[in-house]
């Protein structure tokens, strides 16, 4: 958690050329004596639950996770439903009994209709399996079933539509058992959005639209706001894709030239050095696919292989010079497949990982600057939900895992994932202040309030090879805008 | 020669058979390895015949029988989770740290034999 050295901030960009000599001696004079220094933030990696190194793989299967899922999320429902319904039972599904009005607790299991299964290659009928490959599995005909310990039961009734729900969350359900030996689902609870830690005063006061500050707190908040620090800021980029056809490298270069203060004049170059950290959320590189065929390559071909990644090194190089760097792998980098992916070996970037300001860090990954809790992953866990169920947007998606307060509630089901025996990693126990996700396809964000004061920033990450869009967060109050680079040349 | 080979290969009636975990003869080391046994070597083991009682495999790990019974109810018991791929001694720590009190006379005998310990109900069979 120490402050990193950084170097303060170049004090001359202008090249010389580009003005005449005069005018440009006075322009460094004028500047040489005033030099920018970084702002820094403390900064606590929280990435331990999610690193797999201790643990022994020892041929067991993934009932254990949900296991480890069931039991924890159940003890926490458990001490919910009194404050829901305190007058109705709460039962096992084995328990259950006809007619009587209870309170069950399992996890939901759904059943797709077309939900890809490796089994449909040795099926006889292949009507049923579509030809195309749909992106989204859901249809009508789904239905969800609520299973626990001792057993497992169909849900029936309006209240749950199958579309919004996924495998492998964990819910409370009002209702009682049918002739048919179905649960007929009255009311359901979820477990919500979990407590969160305050946010320092200084960094709430200025967040808009807060209606549960009191006319006389803002009296006082006030005058805090002018003893307030200075801006921070974070920046999130995510699909670089390095190695790509579409990578522009004149993009990305940009924006580590504006970054790191080497663009611009001084008012510029003041704001980037309210910078105080960058995350790239994934899929830095990309491998051209036809090398990962399996077939072997020859020996000179070999070195095209690791040409996107030794390009990602020097470019990363530039920015760990200046600033702290977290790094997390994505579904197209060189980690493992499975969640949580663990973070890029340093040997991958001889050049950067010299530096004490670059950090690989997992997939997901948790941490804190001033205090403020960071949480997010590269993409899988919300493009899985995307593929399983429906949402309004990604936005949706996002809300809702807090909700259901499971990171990844689709692992080991449709998302790869690491057989845990004693824990699942992904269940969030204390709600993040910032909650990113990157890979997307355009840059969302929104303030989401939780009803026990809880305020929640969720971004969504645009691919910056696609758009040319990073996100600006700023740490005082929340604020989130993009940085954009458009390099194409029609005005 | 051949015609005995073949008897032995294909059991004629069932030895033992296929112990339910609530019967009372000890089973646990018993029909895994006769049944392994009689495919690799045509010669019919000496467990083959043996009669109910002694369980060699839980005399070998040096626990008595009504100790094996406690082990089997504590792996079947679906309060503390799913059994398989599971060592007996960290499925006993797994439920003890999620606050779910697993029965201190299991953890007892779990210390005193290591070969018990290691294992779970279904090792060989699945």
């Amino acid at each position: 958690m120490e402050l990193r050295d950084i170097a303060p901030f170049p004090t001359s960009c202008f090249p010389s050329s580009l003005f005449p000599t005069m005018r440009a001696d006075v322009e460094m004079n004028e500047e040489s004596s005033k030099l920018f220094e970084r702002e820094q933030a403390i900064y606590n990696n929280l990435d331990e639950r999610f690193e797999i190194h201790k643990e022994k793989y020892k041929g067991q299967q993934y009932s254990h996770i949900y296991f480890s899922r069931l039991h924890h999320m159940r003890n926490l429902l458990y001490s919910l439903v009194p404050n829901w319904k305190p007058n109705l039972p709460v039962k096992t599904i084995l328990g259950l009994e006809e007619g009587k009005e209870c309170i069950i607790v399992g996890t939901i299991y759904k059943h797709m209709k077309l939900k890809p299964s490796i089994l449909d290659e040795y099926s006889k009928e292949r009507s049923k399996v579509p030809l195309v490959k749909p992106h989204n599995f859901v249809h009508p005909d789904d239905h969800l079933i609520l299973e626990d310990e001792s057993g497992r039961v169909t849900l029936t009734g309006s209240l749950l539509d199958p579309s919004a729900f996924v495998t492998g969350i964990v819910v409370a359900l009002h209702g009682k058992e049918t002739s048919e030996g179905d649960f007929f689902v009255e009311d359901m609870l979820e477990a919500g959005i979990p407590p969160q830690t305050e946010l320092p005063l200084s960094s709430i006061q200025c967040i808009k639209n807060v209606t549960y500050v009191s006319p006389l707190q803002l009296g006082i908040l006030g005058c805090l706001i002018i003893l307030a620090g200075e801006d921070k800021y974070v920046v999130f980029v995510s699909g670089l894709s390095i190695g790509s056809s579409i990578f522009n490298p004149l993009q990305f270069q940009l924006l580590v030239d504006h970054i790191t203060g080497h663009l611009g004049d001084r008012n510029e170059q003041s704001i980037a050095s309210q910078i105080v950290h960058v995350v790239v959320a994934g899929n830095s590189v990309q491998i051209p696919q036809v090398l990962l065929s399996g077939h072997t390559i020859a020996p000179r071909d070999q070195s095209t292989l690791t040409e996107p990644i030794k390009e990602l090194d020097i470019l990363l190089n530039q920015l760990v010079a200046a600033m702290p760097v977290d790094i997390m792998p994505g579904p197209n980098d060189p980690a493992n497949f499975s969640l949580p992916q663990q973070p890029l070996n340093r040997c991958l970037f001889p050049g950067a990982s010299a530096y004490n300001t670059f950090m690989s860090c997992t997939n997901p990954h948790q941490f804190e600057l001033d205090d403020i809790l960071f949480l997010g992953t590269s993409g899988q866990n919300i493009d899985d939900l995307f593929k399983y169920s429906e949402a309004k947007n990604r936005l949706e998606f996002l809300e809702k895992t807090l909700k259901w307060r499971h990171l990844v509630p689709t692992a080991p089901n449709t998302v790869g994932c690491y057989p845990f025996t004693d824990r699942d990693p992904f269940l969030i126990e204390s709600c993040p202040h910032v909650y990113f996700i990157g890979n997307q396809d355009k840059y969302e964000t929104t303030l989401v309030q939780g009803p026990e004061k809880q305020l929640v920033r969720l971004i969504c990450i645009p691919k910056f090879c696609e758009t040319g869009n990073a996100v600006v967060l700023n740490l005082r109050n929340l604020e989130c805008h993009t940085l954009s680079f458009p390099t194409s040349l029609d005005l | 020669m051949a015609s005995s080979g073949l008897k032995n290969f294909y059991r004629q009636k069932k030895k033992g058979g296929v112990a339910k975990p609530s019967s009372n003869r000890s089973f646990a080391g018993k029909s895994p390895t006769v049944s392994l046994s009689h495919l690799v070597d045509p010669v019919p083991s000496p467990l083959h015949g043996s009669g109910a009682g002694s369980d060699k495999a839980s005399l070998a790990a040096g626990i008595g029988e009504e100790e094996d019974e406690k082990l089997r109810q504590f792996d079947m018991d679906m309060r503390y989770g799913p059994c398989i791929g599971l060592s007996r001694t960290d499925r006993w720590e797994r439920a003890a740290a999620m606050g779910l009190n697993p029965p201190t006379e299991v953890e007892a005998i779990l210390l005193k034999s290591s070969a018990a310990a290691s294992g779970c109900l279904w090792d060989g069979r699945v």
